[in-house]
């Protein structure tokens, strides 16, 4: 399932990373794979660094498939850099390092010759701020998965892969007639629904979205809302959220990370959501939710 | 450890439930003078509570308002969340102890300017009237001090209002064949039946204190299904 690595640049690999969906060589036909099954994580004794400056400690947990899946905490509690973690994004900075087992579906993603861009393209990430590629069209903005993937797809093919991903997030109905127009020429949460279509482009099995309202309008934040509850009958989502009634609103589990003055970034409770945000069994979790914490 | 936030926000809910609980001082109140009239057939003393029921149900609204605006306002979670439910229900009880007073005082005319009275039954609503209040008090000191077992004596304490009432039950059964008199009889078994009911409310209480401490919502006694 995890490709093995190819021989790629630095460049390339950097290149592809930096987009939403990183598109490595696909295991799968993206064209005939119609019946989805999403996967779960398994995470077990995860650490994080920066060089030597330990930013997540001792993260053991299970992100069930078919589930949203919201981590909340504090600025700097690591959050960021867990999500990144769980499609080997983090190792992207520069002395960044990362110690324990992440595995999809049992497959260890760290494992040797797993292929990191392999790892990306089936867990696809959507940022805080929507970045369509700002020269590219619509439907360019949609495709470019498809079109650094090093198989040769059809022009009819590439239609439909657009036209189902335009349709999975939610925005073909708007964009249907000026799919040639430049992808930056839509409002804030039209972007980030491009670039959520952009993402699943590639079929991914598992969404991370790192704070994907925060740069949007309320009514943009709720089309967004909307569009994860669909997403996730067919994938796992992982979401990083600041606002506490997003996470109310939207995840089905919730995990809690916080920081000490001696303790790095860790887990300190993970649980369903409407047991989170109404009888946590931490005092750390219910002075967070509640808004006790300055 | 971060600093505590939102004061106001905390300083407002704990206005709230000082408030809301303050209402079961009114019931009180409401309960003594109701006891006090059933004693001297005061009828006067009976429109008294019957009026005064305004401000048991002006607490009801206010509280009632203050608390749906900090719902609309600052996204409670948690033991605040589970706390503002259960005022929610607490206020309702106590707007139903109010109405139960009315109901009692209600019925005082009826039994006439010469009503043959039967002092056991007097004596027996009494009892329960005094019950009834140590039970209100219990209900408010435990949900103050957020203390289960406290609640959760009140279940013990309301079987001996419950019993009042059935003895007021058979008394009643027993009080002759003359009309008046069990007409008497009958409207009395009204009054003790609503005194009974407060008592019920006050466990009603005694169940939420439970609800925010732990979470879970369990009937003390289930009415349905006697164990």
């Amino acid at each position: 399932m995890l490709g093995a690595a190819t021989k790629r640049s630095a460049t390339e690999e950097g290149k592809q990373a930096m987009s939403d969906s990183p598109v490595g060589v696909t295991s799968t036909d993206p064209m005939t794979k119609a019946v989805r099954g999403a996967k779960t994580i398994e995470v077990r004794d995860v650490d994080l660094y920066y060089g030597d400056f330990q930013a997540v400690e001792g993260v053991t947990m299970t992100i069930a498939p078919n589930k949203v899946t919201a981590l909340i905490g504090s600025s700097g509690c690591g959050k960021t850099t867990f999500l990144r973690s769980l499609n080997r994004m983090h190792e992207l900075t520069p002395g960044a390092r990362v110690d324990g087992h992440v595995s999809l579906d049992g497959e260890d993603i760290y494992g040797r010759g797993v292929d990191p861009v392999e790892v990306r393209r089936l867990i696809g990430m959507v940022f805080q701020q929507p970045n369509p590629f700002p020269t590219m069209s619509i439907y360019d903005n949609v495709a470019a998965g498809l079109n650094l993937n090093s198989r040769r797809v059809s022009q009819s093919q590439k239609d439909s892969v657009v036209e189902r991903s335009l349709h999975g997030a939610h925005l073909w109905e708007e964009v249907k007639d000026r799919l040639q127009k430049p992808g930056s020429s839509l409002s804030g949460g039209q972007q980030q629904r491009l670039c959520i279509a952009r993402a699943i482009a590639v079929e991914p099995e598992v969404l991370l979205m790192d704070e994907p309202c925060s740069a949007l309008d309320p009514l943009a934040t709720l089309a967004i809302e909307d569009l994860i509850a669909e997403l996730k009958n067919r994938y796992t989502i992982v979401i990083v959220t600041h606002n506490m009634q997003q996470a109310a609103r939207a995840s089905d589990v919730t995990a809690f990370f916080n920081l000490d003055a001696t303790r790095p970034g860790h887990l300190v409770e993970v649980g369903a959501t409407n047991e989170i945000f109404t009888n946590p069994s931490q005092q750390q979790t219910e002075d967070y939710v509640s808004g006790r914490f300055g | 450890m971060p600093e505590i936030a939102r004061a106001g926000y905390l300083e407002e809910l704990a206005t709230l439930e000082a408030s809301a609980l303050g209402g079961l001082d009114l019931v009180n109140i409401a309960l003594g003078r109701t006891m006090e009239a059933v004693e001297h057939h005061d009828v006067e003393l009976a429109q008294v509570v019957i009026a005064d029921d305004d401000r048991i149900d002006g607490r009801y609204l206010e509280v009632h308002q203050g608390l749906i605006t900090l719902l609309a306002t600052q996204s409670p979670v948690a033991t605040d969340l589970r706390l503002i439910s259960a005022l929610l229900h607490v206020l309702k009880s106590i707007e139903r102890m109010g109405d139960q007073c009315v109901n009692v005082c209600k019925v005082i005319p009826l039994t006439g300017n010469h009503a043959p009275v039967d002092p056991r039954m007097v004596e027996l609503i009494l009892k329960m009237g005094a019950h009834t209040r140590t039970l209100i008090v219990q209900a408010k000191r435990a949900f103050e001090e957020r203390d289960v077992e406290m609640a959760r004596d009140l279940v013990r304490r309301d079987d001996s209002v419950d019993q009042l009432n059935r003895e007021c039950f058979h008394l009643a059964l027993e009080i002759g064949d003359d009309v008046d008199r069990r007409e008497w009889g009958m409207t009395m078994l009204l009054a003790a039946r609503a005194i009974e009911r407060i008592g019920d409310n006050a466990v009603d209480i005694g169940e939420q204190v439970a609800f925010v401490v732990t979470g879970l919502f369990r009937e003390f006694e289930d009415a349905s299904h006697p164990g």
